[in-house]
């Protein structure tokens, strides 16, 4: 029925054409859980501006930054990695954006590939988090002996732990549109999926800015 | 040298899915227009922190 709708139409217009020909209860219900993700992807906002105006605080209100340990001031965060790691991460982004263009406009194929490339991206970017945290370690930064370790383990841990569940959640996504969860005009999963990602990608925007660029 | 090409092939791209989705009806729409600007700003700052305009070098 979508198909028949659809038929004449090419592009953007085709792919909002088959998004609106479902059932107007479906639609309904389709906007207000879009919503309800909308608010989800707020309340996680006011999650992070939280621990991120504790930092701009801490930092502020130091007398001198980055602070001493143990009589030796500590040494700002090398930018130059985390510059290539935040490309992977936006990079990702992209994939993923492409991954539902290629859903709406029904290339199965391409969706799937596009999708994986972001999984691996993701998961390549917590490989780099996790070499990040070695060598912050290494540096003789822990969790407790000093804000700027505190600071930066606890925002940073807690972007990474949603990459993590942003790659669970996208191979879930994945299985449901292999088993024919989605169709060609109902796939709400697959929107808030890409949004969800696309969160993660401008959280680390904010981050990145505040520990590597400030 | 990565970190710059990435940016300016990300930053690019991102700017350009945001021309096209521009016209784009919906609340699912507009959050990916907003959140794709902020990852073509995203995009800028690695851009000038790869070429040593910001940040720090180890």
């Amino acid at each position: 029925m979508a198909s028949t709708t659809a038929g004449h139409l090419s592009g953007h217009a085709a792919v909002r054409a088959r998004y609106n020909d479902v059932d107007p209860v479906y639609r309904e219900v389709r906007e207000l859980r879009l919503f309800g993700f909308v608010l989800f992807l707020l309340s996680d906002c006011i999650l992070f501006g939280s621990l991120i105006f504790a930092y701009i605080y801490l930092r502020l209100s130091a007398p001198v930054w980055p602070p001493y340990l143990a009589g030796h001031q500590l040494q700002w965060f090398d930018t130059s990695f985390a510059a290539f790691n935040s490309v992977v991460l936006f990079g990702s982004g992209v994939t993923m954006h492409f991954a539902l263009e290629n859903w709406k406009h029904l290339h199965r194929e391409k969706f799937f590939g596009w999708l994986i490339a972001t999984i691996a991206l993701g998961l390549a970017f917590l490989g780099g988090q996790a070499h990040e945290w070695a060598g912050v370690l290494r540096d003789g930064i822990t969790w407790s002996n000093t804000t700027m370790g505190s600071s930066f383990y606890c925002l940073t841990g807690l972007h990474g732990l949603h990459v993590f569940i942003g790659t669970v959640f996208l191979a879930i996504l994945g299985l449901q549109a292999k088993y024919g969860v989605y169709t060609g005009s109902k796939y709400q999963g697959l929107v808030a999926g890409t949004l969800y990602w696309h969160f993660v990608d401008v959280i680390w925007v904010f981050l990145f800015t505040l520990f590597y660029l400030w | 040298m990565i970190a710059l090409v990435g940016a300016i092939i990300v930053g690019l791209v991102a700017f350009v899915q945001l021309k096209n989705d521009w016209g784009a009806q919906g609340l699912d729409a507009s959050v990916t227009k907003v959140l794709l600007g902020l990852m073509a700003v995203g995009c800028v700052l690695v851009l000038f922190a790869s070429i040593n305009v910001l940040g720090y070098r180890g």
